[in-house]
């Protein structure tokens, strides 16, 4: 049922000289959905959507989007998505307007097709007044912004979006993630995103963590952090080792960080104020709280059965 | 295929191109230096008629430098537009990667063409040509530029980065130049570099050039001038259009994020 899948892969493998970059990657995401492809530096997050995009080509494996093998025919591959690529794609020397003009004329879009549509996404950004302004005298913010209205003039129906907010501060990534989303809802488009800010990823219908090439796990944000525990509770304290021997038996291993202890409590009718009476001086401060993506990426990633630290 | 994009890549240099207008005015300079300076430097050692006779000699190679400096540099946007991202833009576009080589030599060609018509309103302003030699200078200018645009072509889908731009200028660009008879008669050179200007495409270019100026000797018939550029650029665009069709070409552009 590829037809019905906006991106599906089988087996698909890059491999740089020595290093497998993607190994065996089999994916189906459906139409319509919010996809998050999370993961450490260098798992291979852009190599995929560079796959994907017909912008490198697989060494191994096959993969769909829409339906459309993209091996035989990538040209119209790259007509069906869109990519907002890590790195800008603009011409700094130009204005807003001459950007968006000659990237609308490379998807052959009409003049007075792409005037209309350029419109449109700038109000969206409301950056409707800034059209004619060159891009360097533009903030970080507003710049990823008309990167994102580039990715999207065509209306493609996959829209990869490549760590679309790194290096922005908080109230930018948060306006970039309200237009994304007006987007979809609007546009109806499948949204392929990679981060490394796991909290944005939280609105995906769907994601999966990827390491060295591989998934790890997945599923809906909320199912996999209820899965991971009811509690993650956090304890400082300068005497690791003892709170850790003293914890371990009850709640399993924690994940440490220097004076930090990290526990994934599964059961709900823990006492947490007898417990931190208990604990008494021995600890600086404990917390417990509801787990969320960061701690799935930890447990998953660095959890004490690795053996690795954080 | 719809020309659009094509047109679109064209344009955006063609705008560059004239709103840099002081790098355009001061492209003029190098071509007046050689002319003046060179020009009379070397033609006070000549004698009498034959003085006159250098300058006019070096009409032609002087246009046909202007057109290799401009159509080369124009081709190397390919690079620089690689390392400053916009590539990226070209390349996710729903056209065959070859087609983006195509554009920029065409934009290579029409940029060489912009000068090489500014310098001959100099040069016809200066009295050293005539409006016919003028005219007949354009055909001839246009085949040129063609052949310099393919070169830069070829060197600009081998480059990685514009790190190596000094590589290039030392290589390609002035070996290029003064093995082409664009300073003196071919014919008097040793073997050996004689050899050289006989493989170096654009000695055929500049002899053609020479064609159009009367009393100037030229070394190869128009025939063969116009064989060897044409048949030379058809090959390289399709060489160059090949190389950058290949993936491994873009992979700085696209695997430098994974490696970080």
């Amino acid at each position: 049922m590829t037809n019905t899948l906006a991106i599906k892969t089988k087996g698909l493998t890059k491999q740089y000289g020595q290093t497998l970059a993607v190994n065996q990657l089999d994916l189906e995401i459906e139409s319509g959905q919010f996809y998050g492809l999370l993961g450490p530096n260098g798992a291979g997050k852009s190599t995929t959507i560079h796959m994907l995009t017909t912008m490198t080509a697989a060494t191994s494996g096959d993969a769909w989007i829409a339906g459309q093998k993209i091996s035989d025919d990538p040209v119209a591959i790259r007509r069906t998505v869109g990519l907002v690529f890590q790195e800008s794609a603009l011409d700094r020397t130009m204005s807003i307007d001459e950007n968006l003009q000659f990237a609308a004329a490379m998807y052959n879009l009409s003049p007075s097709e792409a005037n209309q549509r350029i419109d449109e996404l700038l109000s969206v950004f409301g950056l409707q007044d800034k059209r004619q302004r060159k891009l360097v005298s533009l903030s970080g913010g507003q710049r990823r912004a008309v990167d994102i209205a580039r990715g999207v003039l065509h209306k493609p129906k996959v829209l990869f979006l490549d760590e679309p907010t790194i290096g922005l501060d908080l109230p930018n990534r948060r306006s970039i993630w309200r237009f994304v989303e007006q987007l979809r809802r609007e546009e109806g488009m499948t949204v392929f995103l990679t981060t490394h800010y796991l909290e944005e990823a939280a609105a995906c219908d769907h994601v999966d963590f990827f390491q060295q090439g591989q998934l790890q796990q997945g599923g809906k944000p909320q199912e996999l952090t209820q899965q991971l525990a009811s509690y993650i509770l956090e304890v400082n304290t300068p005497n690791p080792e003892n709170v850790s021997a003293q914890l371990t038996p009850i709640f399993g291993r924690p994940i440490r960080e220097d004076e930090d202890l990290s526990f994934k409590i599964s059961a709900d009718d823990v006492d947490f104020q007898q417990l931190q009476h208990t604990l008494g001086d021995s600890i600086s401060s404990m917390q417990w709280r509801k787990p969320n993506l960061n701690d799935i990426y930890l447990w998953t990633f660095c959890s004490p059965e690795l053996g690795q630290t954080v | 295929m719809s020309w659009r994009p094509v047109k679109a890549v064209v344009g955006r240099e063609m705008s560059k191109l004239f709103r840099q207008r002081a790098r355009l005015i001061s492209s003029m300079v190098r071509p007046m230096i050689w002319l003046l300076v060179i020009g009379s430097g070397v033609g006070s050692m000549l004698q009498g008629a034959e003085q006159e006779g250098y300058l006019t000699f070096l009409v032609p190679g002087i246009l046909a430098m202007t057109l290799l400096f401009a159509a080369l540099l124009s081709a190397l946007t390919l690079v620089y537009d690689k390392e400053f991202g916009v590539m990226r833009m070209m390349m996710i576009a729903p056209i065959s990667h070859y087609w983006i080589v195509v554009a920029k030599l065409i934009a290579a060609t029409m940029t060489a063409m912009v000068q090489a018509v500014l310098l001959l309103l100099l040069l016809l302003a200066l009295g050293l040509i005539s409006i016919k030699i003028a005219f007949m200078l354009l055909l001839p200018a246009l085949l040129t530029a063609i052949c310099c645009a393919a070169i830069g072509g070829l060197i600009a889908v081998w480059s990685k980065s514009i790190d190596n731009f000094a590589v290039i200028m030392n290589f390609f660009i002035f070996p290029v130049f003064f093995l082409s008879g664009a300073l003196y008669p071919v014919n008097q050179l040793p073997d050996y570099l004689h050899y050289i200007v006989m493989v170096n495409p654009f000695s055929y270019g500049v002899d053609l050039l020479k064609h159009a100026v009367p009393n100037v000797a030229t070394d190869f018939s128009v025939m063969t001038d116009i064989a060897v550029v044409l048949g030379f650029s058809f090959v390289a665009i399709i060489i160059a259009c090949w190389q950058f069709s290949r993936e491994s070409v873009h992979e700085p552009l696209f695997h430098r994020s994974t490696k970080r």
